[in-house]
């Protein structure tokens, strides 16, 4: 059963170019809240998507526009402050868009923050009829789901002891365990997947998966992409507000992963100082015959060409290159000592090239750091960041446990005892 | 940036027929297969946010209104014990502290008129009772008056991150003035016993009046809401004014009947229907019917408009919230 792609009768949420602004000046933003509220007051909308943005407003969504079917579970992503959360806010309905429409056939259980309304000094058990009742399910009904809430945040043996007695993790098993019981048609979660010990999480996991299932749709909003393939099965990609990708996962990923790339890059570029006598020139990341290239498979052989320049003569010059994950930090640092490479530098300099046969690495974004130092730790020259971006596109990884997950792929075998 | 705003739209979009409202109700069999627990929802309305004003379609608002009223019974209920358990399982001294203030206030006037320091008029009953009563149902308006910013300010995590109807608030703060105001009124039994109080028929009427104080302090606290969550400058202001407010209204003397101080009556809000509750309550006669119906009639509007100011500005409020 397809249930991704049928009628559009099982269309659940629909976004259609949906904007919406912002003001981060705090006096303004008062001000702004106070006319708005008079303007909604004689019947006048919003509707500014246009040119009457006021001073000091920005736009934290602009026309943003997806759908999401039953059954579907989509991960938002982005960076920080991309419009993730604002647009997860507003299919709630917690904010009005500024223009645009949203509509939503099905009943939203929301997870925004995980417990909300607790109380600490009511028992467990209080404290799931108040939750269940702010997600609007009435009383009877949550007394035929008790067991089931308790027994999946596996708290029965304290479920009558008040909250305030609860260590952090029980409290975020409680508040997943109500709101994914509560039998959604539509599932907000914001950032929640990424608390709670592995073992709990693994059974969200498999909880979310179920739900998806049965029919259920998903948005997750996450910084914790390697987790996201656990659940998701499609990706929506926030960068300044705009939907910069919407459609497979994977490509959503890699994107997201050089987004956070390309900010840290300015970054460096704002570091950089000149005047100095070797440098790294340009660096391109190449197939095996030596053309540029950008997107390999797993296991194919990447070729690393960097053009060191030099004013002066660097004698004994060492070379070290790491590779990085703009997710996982440094994966693998080599340089040339370790292999017994010497070599100089003569003006006006020359190229190196730094061959990864058979690449272990899965699915994702990569990049290179460069250093280039002379024959003592003193020697300093150059360091080079987020050089040589290229992504790992295939084959796909699987986190469900029929494949190969994570970062690199590992030479193994298995023995069956017996 | 011009070229991001070329894909304006038509306004009138917003109005095309919505497909979605189609959805069949085959969601059950077509999930079922193999699934042990599958979900089985009743088919829905469709939600609707756009940047459009409710204002435009006032019944529906209205209904809308009233509807979440309903909705969020349950809600209400659960927050109102919540509250009520939580409040008083953490003190010693539980529910005395919905007894104090108007004891405490009512014992520091008593003290100053015994010392002649000012004259009460004709009370035509004790004035201890007098003034008690005039305390607690002052306590009454003024707890329903600044009850929506607090329950606004108490519940700002809920209300930024959970979307369920607001009115449960309005019902669970309406909810808790009630309570606590009960709980005062219990004072006056003892009152009445020891004072001697002669007990009258009109003490029947009494919750009406009673009721429109609540209600028209809660529609005044309602239309400031907005901006007194807004700006800060507003809970200061009410926090300095109302002892002022408190010795304009008529509770530690007999309304004053002589031009200007007549004027009082008028222009005090709190005024009429305290003075008429208070009558029934003690008298058995009064002279404030006539403002009182007039007071207690303008709440009801009053609190219809109170209530869709509410709403339309609750989530203008959230954005600033988490801003």
């Amino acid at each position: 059963m397809n249930l991704s792609r049928s009628s559009s009768s099982d269309l659940i949420l629909d976004v259609d170019q949906v904007w919406k602004v912002y003001c981060r000046n705090l006096k303004r933003a008062m001000w702004y809240g106070l006319k708005d509220v008079g303007r909604e007051m004689i019947g006048g909308g919003r509707d500014r998507n246009h040119h009457n943005l006021r001073a000091g407003e920005f736009f934290a969504v602009r026309d943003a526009s997806f759908q999401i079917r039953r059954g579907e579970c989509l991960a938002m992503i982005g960076p920080n402050g991309a419009g993730k959360s604002t647009m997860l806010k507003m299919i709630n309905g917690l904010i009005k868009p500024d223009s645009g429409l949203i509509q939503i056939s099905g009943k939203i259980g929301a997870l925004i923050e995980l417990g909300t309304g607790f109380n600490p000094i009511l028992s467990g058990r209080e404290n799931i009829y108040i939750n269940a009742a702010v997600l609007g399910m009435p009383k009877r009904e949550v007394d035929g789901l008790m067991e089931t809430i308790v027994e999946f945040a596996e708290l029965g043996h304290v479920i009558n002891d008040p909250i305030k007695t609860y260590s952090s993790g029980m409290r975020v098993r409680l508040g997943f365990s109500i709101a994914a019981n509560l039998r959604p048609e539509l599932l907000l979660m914001d950032e929640v997947l990424a608390v709670g010990d592995v073992g709990f999480r693994m059974k969200c996991f498999a909880h979310l998966n179920e739900l998806v299932k049965q029919g259920v749709s998903i948005v997750l909003v996450t910084h914790a992409v390697g987790m996201l393939q656990r659940v998701a099965t499609r990706s929506v990609v926030f960068g300044e507000g705009k939907i910069v990708h919407d459609g497979d996962l994977e490509t959503g990923c890699t994107i997201y992963e050089e987004m956070l790339g390309a900010s840290d890059r300015v970054r460096a570029k704002q570091k950089e100082e000149s005047g100095r006598d070797g440098e790294i020139g340009s660096v391109e990341v190449c197939n095996e015959a030596m053309e540029p290239q950008a997107e390999f498979e797993t296991g194919e052989t990447v070729r690393l060409r960097i053009q060191i320049n030099a004013r002066a003569k660097i004698k004994d010059a060492r070379l070290i290159v790491a590779l990085c994950s703009p997710v996982h930090g440094v994966l693998n640092s080599v340089s040339t000592p370790y292999q017994g490479i010497q070599f100089d530098v003569d003006p006006p300099g020359r190229v190196i090239t730094l061959e990864f046969p058979k690449i272990p690495f899965l699915i994702g974004a990569y990049h290179f750091n460069i250093s280039l130092f002379g024959p003592e730790k003193v020697d300093f020259y150059h360091r080079s960041s987020l050089r040589g971006v290229f992504r790992i596109v295939g084959p796909s990884t699987d986190a469900n446990g029929y494949g190969i997950n994570g970062i690199t792929k590992l030479q193994h075998s298995w023995k069956i005892d017996g | 940036m011009e070229a991001e705003f070329e894909k304006s739209k038509n306004p009138e979009e917003d109005e095309r027929p919505i497909e979605v409202a189609r959805r069949a109700p085959e969601v059950s069999e077509d999930v079922n297969s193999g699934a042990a627990d599958s979900f089985s929802h009743p088919p829905r309305d469709v939600i609707i946010y756009s940047a459009q004003s409710s204002i435009r379609n006032p019944v529906q608002l209205i209904r809308d209104i009233f509807t979440d009223f309903w909705l969020g019974r349950g809600l209400a209920w659960r927050l109102f014990l919540r509250n009520i358990r939580g409040l008083y399982r953490q003190t010693l001294l539980g529910l005395f502290w919905a007894f104090l203030p108007p004891i405490a206030n009512t014992a520091i006037w008593i003290f100053l008129r015994q010392a002649n320091v000012f004259s009460m008029g004709d009370t035509q009953v004790d004035g201890t009772v007098y003034i008690l009563t005039g305390m607690i149902l002052w306590q009454a308006f003024i707890d329903a008056f600044q009850m929506p910013l607090a329950m606004l300010n108490k519940n700002r995590n809920m209300i930024s991150k959970l979307n369920f109807p607001r009115e449960a608030l309005l019902l669970v703060g309406i909810g808790e003035v009630v309570f606590d105001l009960l709980i005062r009124l219990l004072l006056l039994i003892p009152a009445f016993l020891i004072f001697q109080v002669p007990v009258h028929t009109s003490i029947l009427f009494a919750p009406i009046a009673i009721l429109g104080l609540v209600l028209l302090g809660a529609a005044l606290g309602l239309l400031l809401m907005p901006i007194g969550s807004l700006y800060q400058d507003v809970g200061r202001f009410i926090s300095m004014v109302l002892p002022f407010w408190m010795i304009i209204t008529p509770i530690i003397y007999v309304p004053l009947t002589s031009f200007p101080g007549s004027l009082l009556n008028w222009v005090n809000p709190a005024s009429p229907l305290l003075l008429l509750a208070r009558d029934w309550l003690l008298l058995g006669t009064t002279s404030h019917f006539t403002t009182g119906l007039i007071f207690g009639a303008a709440a009801i509007p009053m609190l219809l408009i109170a209530l869709v100011v509410y709403r339309i500005s609750i989530p203008v409020l959230i954005e600033r919230m988490t801003a």
